[in-house]
């Protein structure tokens, strides 16, 4: 008995331990690779929801893992993008003229029914400055320094004065999120700060109290909304299944969801000229300073 | 105002208060060390509490601090606000190596780039008593070099609240204890003390002559303390009453040999002029018809019965036994001379008697006569036959002054110290009783007593008149 059954379980042994290899080497080859999206703070304190939402929207329609990927800086996210170590990312109009040969615009938002919003010069409530000038000697913040309504904007308009920040102002300092900069002015931390229009509209809906203690010193023009954008050396497959999923965000539950969340009403396709009035306040900055 | 001295106050109020006193300084002494313990267990308790707290807050606000970051420096103390709301920091402020704020939980008190506050600088922890905040430090440093300190203001309110709290319940829980031991320590003091005032009573009501036992039915257990001091009264008065007795007895016995001697020496009186008398009557019988003898006999008769009836009214007033409280005249002394004269006569004795008391003296006469009488006894019979005896009597300033002198040998000294020392209140062992007497009368009249001699004896007496002696202040 002995002798019969000793083979017979090697064999077993053998057929299961080649079945195991084969298991495991075939996900390894043919495993979608996850796809990377940068993100940096947008209005919310706690975003933690709206980042598994966007997970979850994108990677359902790409049929592949999406890993939302945040930094705190806008240059840490742009610098990722352009090295190609993030598929996609939300980034400033700013940084994307600045790297406009090396990324490509996926998709744009939709604000109030167009791709554009402005910047706020803004200031605490009994402030009675009226215009930037209002503000000299003020401690002011700034959002980004790769933001464009957070410092690119005001930066072009003291330019625009002869002036710089460091001069103009009698400090300013960085908050990196426009939410910061909103509660550094109403902190009374800093007397003035700029800031994006669209953050503060919604955080005036959702934060009222917050919000409240601030005013609106100076509106700039209507400008190219942040884009979102992908390398140029990305897989053009990848790309447009990226482009597809946002386009496509208002036609599904979970999308519109994310749309409501954002107070954004969808995106469209965009195009690099949409932010050729970023470009022109970069010169216009770079020439002042 | 000596009556109101805090010695004069009675035991039952004493003691209570004493207990107070020290109930009172035991009740401060603990209260003060309780509130000490507990200021410094708050004080250990903020620094503990702090401690964590400025942990947590400068690994927080370190790198802040090292970049200078004032948002990073802000939002940190915005963000820590939740986490330590037990601490309850009132106010933070991040203060950079040069002394200038690099944020505060309230920027716009203290804008960033300002001076860093006065009060904020670094000192040790103090829990002042009527503070409502104190201020606590932390330097901060990175591989030893300063990159600056964080500053809070913290709310004590509540720990000054609690030592309040503690301090008003010791003041009151103190106070009840104190009160309730205070009534306590009255009842049970004026309870222990009862029987005392009682026996103090009953010691009291003595000195007006009235020692009267505690009887055995209200007595406490002999093997008490206040047991054995009943009995010990009991057994005092119980003596006294026996030894007044015994005097009593004593006096009622001299008077009576007084008596006896006296009757007699009436009986000789009477006696003497009987013979005359008889003599005078069978003169009447015999020669009744003539009117010459029958008169001389009859003058006879007179005279005769005239001595005897002063003699027998002396001797009547004298030993009535009554008391003979009128002031003394010329005669009563007159009349102590008719009571003298027949032992003088007996023994052979010369009467040296002279008085120039006119009227009466404000002192009772019976008293006066019974001190002059036994001094006159006692001097009759100390004197040698043949021996002069000499009485005075006059009154100067008040004062009634009695002189009776004899050539004896002198009073012993027994008899001198019972005349002279007004305490002296012992019966003589033996014999003697008539100067007791004296010694006796001469206290209630508180009269002075003078003594000269040997040789002879001469005792002068001095009595005030009853008006000076009212305004003596009462014999003790």
């Amino acid at each position: 008995m002995r002798r019969t059954a000793l083979p017979a379980r090697r064999r077993l042994h053998r057929r299961a331990l080649l079945a195991a290899a084969a298991t495991l080497a075939a996900p390894r080859a043919q495993a979608a690779r996850t796809v990377t999206l940068g993100l940096t703070p947008v209005f919310l304190d706690s975003d933690i929801v709206l980042v598994r939402q966007i997970e979850g929207h994108i990677s359902a329609r790409l049929g592949r893992p999406v890993q939302v990927v945040k930094r705190r800086t806008y240059r840490e996210v742009t610098s990722l993008l352009v090295a190609g170590q993030l598929d996609a990312a939300w980034i400033c109009g700013y940084p994307f003229v600045q790297h406009r040969d090396a990324l490509e615009i996926l998709a744009v938002p939709l604000y109030r029914g167009a791709p554009l919003y402005r910047a706020y010069l803004i200031a605490r409530q009994d402030r009675g400055a009226a215009t930037l000038a209002g503000l000299r000697g003020d401690i002011h913040a700034f959002s980004d320094p790769d933001s464009n309504s957070g410092f690119l904007v005001t930066s072009a308009m003291l330019a625009d004065l002869g002036t710089a920040p460091g001069a103009f102002f009698a400090r300013s300092f960085f908050t990196y999120g426009h939410r910061n900069v909103i509660r550094a002015v109403a902190a009374g931390l800093a007397q003035s700060g700029s800031v994006d229009g669209y953050v503060w509209d919604v955080m005036a809906d959702l934060e009222p109290a917050l919000v409240g203690a601030t005013r609106i010193v100076q509106a700039s023009a209507p400008m190219g909304f942040p884009p979102f954008a992908t390398s140029r050396q990305a897989d053009p497959g990848l790309a447009r299944a990226f482009r597809d999923a946002l386009l496509t965000m208002p036609e599904t539950a979970d999308g519109r969801a994310i749309l409501a969340t954002l107070r954004l009403d969808g995106f469209v396709a965009g195009s690099p000229g949409l932010f050729d009035g970023i470009a022109a306040l970069s010169r216009r900055a770079r020439a002042g300073g | 105002m000596r009556a109101l001295a805090p010695r004069r106050w009675p035991l039952a109020l004493r003691v209570p208060l004493l207990i107070t006193l020290l109930m009172i300084g035991i009740a401060a002494a603990i209260s003060k060390l309780v509130l000490v313990r507990l200021e410094a267990t708050q004080a250990a308790h903020v620094e503990e509490l702090s401690g964590a707290y400025l942990d947590g807050l400068s690994t927080a606000l370190l790198p802040a601090m090292i970049r200078r970051d004032p948002w990073e420096a802000f939002d940190a103390l915005d963000r820590s606000r939740a986490r330590y709301r037990g601490v309850g920091a009132l106010r933070v402020l991040v203060v950079l190596p040069d002394g200038t704020v690099l944020a505060a939980s309230d920027p716009i008190r203290h804008p960033l780039g300002a001076a860093s506050p006065e009060e904020a600088s670094p000192a040790p922890l103090r829990l002042e008593p009527g503070a409502a905040t104190a201020w606590i430090h932390r330097a901060v440093s990175e591989g030893g070099v300063p990159v600056g300190r964080i500053a809070a203001e913290v709310d004590v309110m509540a720990l000054a609240a609690e030592r309040r709290a503690t301090l008003l319940a010791l003041v009151g829980v103190n106070a009840a204890l104190t009160l309730l031991f205070a009534i306590l320590g009255w009842l049970l003091v004026r309870r222990m003390l009862r029987p005392v005032l009682r026996l103090s009573e009953r010691l009291g009501r003595a000195a007006e002559g009235r020692l009267e036992p505690i009887p055995e039915a209200e007595l406490p257990p002999a093997d008490t303390e206040v047991g054995r001091a009943f009995r010990h009264y009991n057994a005092a008065a119980a003596a006294i009453a026996e030894r007044e007795a015994l005097l009593t007895r004593l006096a009622e016995q001299e008077r009576r040999a007084l008596v006896g001697r006296y009757a007699s020496a009436m009986a000789h009186e009477v006696n003497n002029p009987l013979g005359g008398l008889f003599n005078a009557v069978r003169m009447i019988q015999r020669h009744g018809d003539d009117a010459d003898r029958r008169s001389r006999a009859a003058s006879l008769l007179e005279r005769g019965l005239t001595g005897i009836h002063n003699i027998v009214r002396a001797s009547l007033i004298l030993w009535r036994g009554e008391a003979d409280a009128r002031p003394v005249s010329a005669a009563d002394i007159d009349d102590l001379r008719l009571l003298i004269e027949s032992e003088a006569r007996r023994r052979d004795l010369v009467l040296d008697w002279q008085h120039g008391i006119e009227g009466s003296f404000p002192a009772p006469a019976q008293a006066v006569r019974q001190i002059a009488l036994n001094l006159l006894l006692n001097a009759c019979a100390a004197s040698p036959p043949g021996g002069r005896i000499t009485v005075r009597a006059g009154v100067a300033g008040g004062v009634l002054t009695l002189v009776v002198a004899d050539e004896g040998p002198g009073l012993p000294v027994e008899a001198r110290r019972l005349l002279t020392d007004r305490h002296e209140a012992g019966v003589p062992q033996a014999g003697g009783l008539g100067l007791w007497t004296v010694a006796r009368l001469v206290r209630e009249l508180d009269a002075s007593v003078q003594l000269a001699g040997p040789p002879g004896t001469h005792v002068t007496i001095r009595i005030q008149d009853a008006e000076h002696r009212a305004q003596l202040p009462a014999a003790a």
